[in-house]
């Protein structure tokens, strides 16, 4: 810290002070404490999920392992194992990343790599229009056209109604543009000269794709992917809508199954009373949503950190 | 494919044309790939809107429109769910934006200052107290500087860490799932301040949902003005506060009112965190338009309604429901349309 020197005044002297202000000086204050309710959301967020969630621990029909390991969630028979709520999270994730990422990532690569300047521009929007759809439109969708489809394929039997198949390609669908747009975004910084440079030395457009300017992007890429999955894990109307309301402990996409988020959802809907079980339940399944998605979240932001290569 | 064939005088002098490109099959494949990725994303949008607009448009009447809720499908409306969603938008609208532009001009512009700014205004400060003493000051004045002098140093070391943990908070709260956002709702709204699962209480919540998203979009818009108008006004003798508020926002406002409508058609088509914060009310009644009986209004909201038809299988609720989503997709685009048009016409590049 460098020492202030008193005796040695170099500042010009003679500018006019600059006149105090108080009104602008509480406005300033106003707008900080503006930007300190982001911060107040967080800890709002993590106070009420762990305040009510405590309830549901501190009962005497469950415990933290029980929780976590118990393979039955069966509420009206006091059976809270979330692994049936977590797997089917998670089936239903895996499946739209198996759609997702195929689409979003050639979506991606056409659009910077291929496509002429034309058409990137009005396909652009439109893509972004899916991803503002509203996922009770998906569910929606789901059921109305998707279900049926896959009954028509004989992917699906008949009489299932609710499959985690449907459910998770329509949240597919949804993480699609989320993927593409912004896979585009990391494929597009990558610079025009290194595309040149292997242009230069007799690549074709294909090997420029995938051995520079993917592996270049590679952090930017990995990062929306991820995203994209941590936004399928949380996602709420379209598998409350195409997958059910039965938990069920299973890894067939053919089966009906109960997510965390549709769980929520159901005991919303019906009239659970503060202070019961199922009403502290669905706190503690939030907990754990919270912290998955956060968990994928802070991946994300590691895997930018970690391998973003900076270009000039 | 290297050849040590020396090359001939001829060859030499007469340049071989250069050699036709040939099409490789793993090219033209990859290329088909890659195309056939965006038709089929665009595809199932024409999919889904089509099938939407095929199961719904029949249900679209001027009943449908303006009537109220209804358990006989012939008479049921959507007109509730449209003033309900309307009053929601207000709440929202009127809470979210004051707090999100505030804070977004308040982080861009006040608290992005760098440690190295901070111990300079410091240093300048402690000199100044040196000279106070020098001149043999005491009493209020003195003592009033000497705390800033303290404050200064102390903020010089924590401000910028709060202000980066301030960021990244916020970007992972826009991360944060929908559902999450309707638990926060449901315990500090209705169990905690004792609100009636209300349109307020509904309103509310979907502000703190879109806070985070007009929070970024606005510090896009403010970060896109460049500096030299600020610097320019301040030249002249603004405050900074009069160069930011009369300058750099009026700069940056069609790019904040953009990034707002954005984050209120996020806001329109949300129904997890309303059912989790209201359930599923079943009444017959209109709301209320008037935000004072905010809190007296019982949910009403447009993917509400829709879900709630979307779940009852017969085939008369169905059509019900896509009629809904048609209305659902109507107002969204056109939402969307204003954004665009507002950024096409008031923006500028510097």
């Amino acid at each position: 810290m460098a020492p202030a020197d008193s005796t040695v005044n170099t500042e010009p002297t003679g500018l006019r002070r600059r006149r105090r202000r108080p009104l602008e000086q509480g406005i300033l204050l106003l707008f900080a404490a503006a930007a300190t309710v982001s911060i107040l959301v967080t800890v709002g967020i993590v106070f009420t999920l762990a305040n009510e969630g405590i309830d549901f621990f501190r009962a005497d029909q469950v415990n933290v392992w029980t929780f976590l390991t118990g393979t039955a969630w069966v509420p009206v028979e006091d059976q809270w194992g979330v692994l049936p709520l977590l797997s089917a999270s998670l089936v239903i994730a895996g499946i739209a990343a198996l759609v997702a990422i195929p689409l979003g990532l050639g979506s991606a690569i056409y659009l910077s790599e291929y496509a002429p300047r034309g058409v990137r521009s009005t396909v652009k929007p439109v893509l972004e229009l899916l991803a503002g759809m509203p996922t009770i439109v998906l569910g929606f969708f789901a059921l109305d056209s998707i279900t049926p489809a896959l009954h028509a394929l004989g992917i699906v039997p008949e009489k299932q109604l609710f499959n985690a198949l449907a459910a998770g390609i329509v949240v597919g669908i949804l993480i699609t543009p989320l993927i593409s747009s912004l896979s585009e975004d990391a494929l597009r910084a990558v610079p025009q000269a290194m595309r040149d440079g292997a242009y230069g030395v007799g690549a074709t457009r294909r090997v420029v794709s995938t051995r520079i300017v993917l592996p270049a992007a590679l952090s930017g890429v990995m990062a929306a992917i991820v995203l994209g999955v941590s936004r399928a894990v949380g996602e709420t109307m379209a598998v409350t809508l195409a997958a059910g309301t039965q938990p069920n402990l299973s890894i067939d996409p053919r089966d009906p199954m109960q997510t965390i988020t549709a769980y929520i959802v159901q005991v919303s809907q019906g009239e659970a009373t503060r202070g019961s079980l199922q009403y502290s339940s669905i706190f503690a399944v939030g907990i754990l949503l919270f912290v998955v998605t956060l968990v994928i979240n802070l991946v994300a932001v590691r895997i930018v950190r970690r391998f973003r290569t900076v270009y000039q | 494919m290297a050849t040590n064939a020396q090359p001939t005088p001829a060859a030499l002098a007469e340049p071989r044309p250069l050699a036709k490109k040939r099409l490789r099959p793993a090219d033209a494949i990859f290329h088909i790939a890659v195309l056939s990725a965006v038709l089929i994303a665009l595809g199932v949008l024409v999919w889904l809107l089509v099938s939407i607009t095929i199961s719904g448009a029949g249900a679209i009447d001027w009943n449908f429109l303006t009537g109220k809720v209804s358990t006989n499908a012939d008479r049921a409306g959507f007109g509730s769910a449209m003033r309900g969603s309307v009053v929601l938008m207000l709440i929202t609208f009127s809470v979210a934006v004051p707090l999100g532009f505030a804070a977004a001009i308040y982080l861009e512009k006040f608290a992005n200052v760098t440690r190295e700014q901070l111990l300079g205004s410091a240093h300048l400060r402690r000199r100044k107290l040196n000279e106070m003493i020098a001149h043999g000051e005491s009493g209020f004045g003195l003592r009033r500087q000497r705390l800033a002098v303290r404050a200064a140093f102390a903020w010089a070391k924590i401000g910028p860490r709060i202000n980066r943990t301030v960021e990244v908070n916020i970007s992972n709260l826009a991360a944060v799932p929908s559902i999450v956002y309707g638990l926060l709702g449901l315990a500090l709204f209705i169990s905690i301040a004792g609100l009636q699962k209300s349109l307020l209480a509904g309103g509310l919540t979907l502000a703190l949902l879109v806070l985070p998203i007009i929070i970024i979009a606005s510090r896009e818009a403010v970060r896109a003005v460049p500096v030299s108008i600020e610097q320019g006004a301040m030249a002249l003798g603004a405050s900074r506060w009069q160069a930011v508020s009369r300058q750099v926002v009026p700069a940056a406002f069609p790019g904040m009112l953009t990034g707002t409508i954005l984050a209120m058609s996020r806001a329109i088509g949300e129904s997890a965190p309303l059912i989790v914060v209201g359930g599923i009310v079943f009444g017959t009644q209109m709301p209320s338009i008037s935000p004072l009986e905010a809190n007296e209004t019982p949910l009403f909201a447009m993917p509400l309604q829709i879900f709630f038809w979307a779940q009852d299988p017969r085939a008369s609720f169905q059509e019900l429901a896509a009629g809904g989503i048609i209305v659902l997709l109507v107002v969204l685009v056109l939402m969307n349309l204003v954004a665009i048009i507002l950024r096409n016409k008031f923006q500028r590049r510097w």
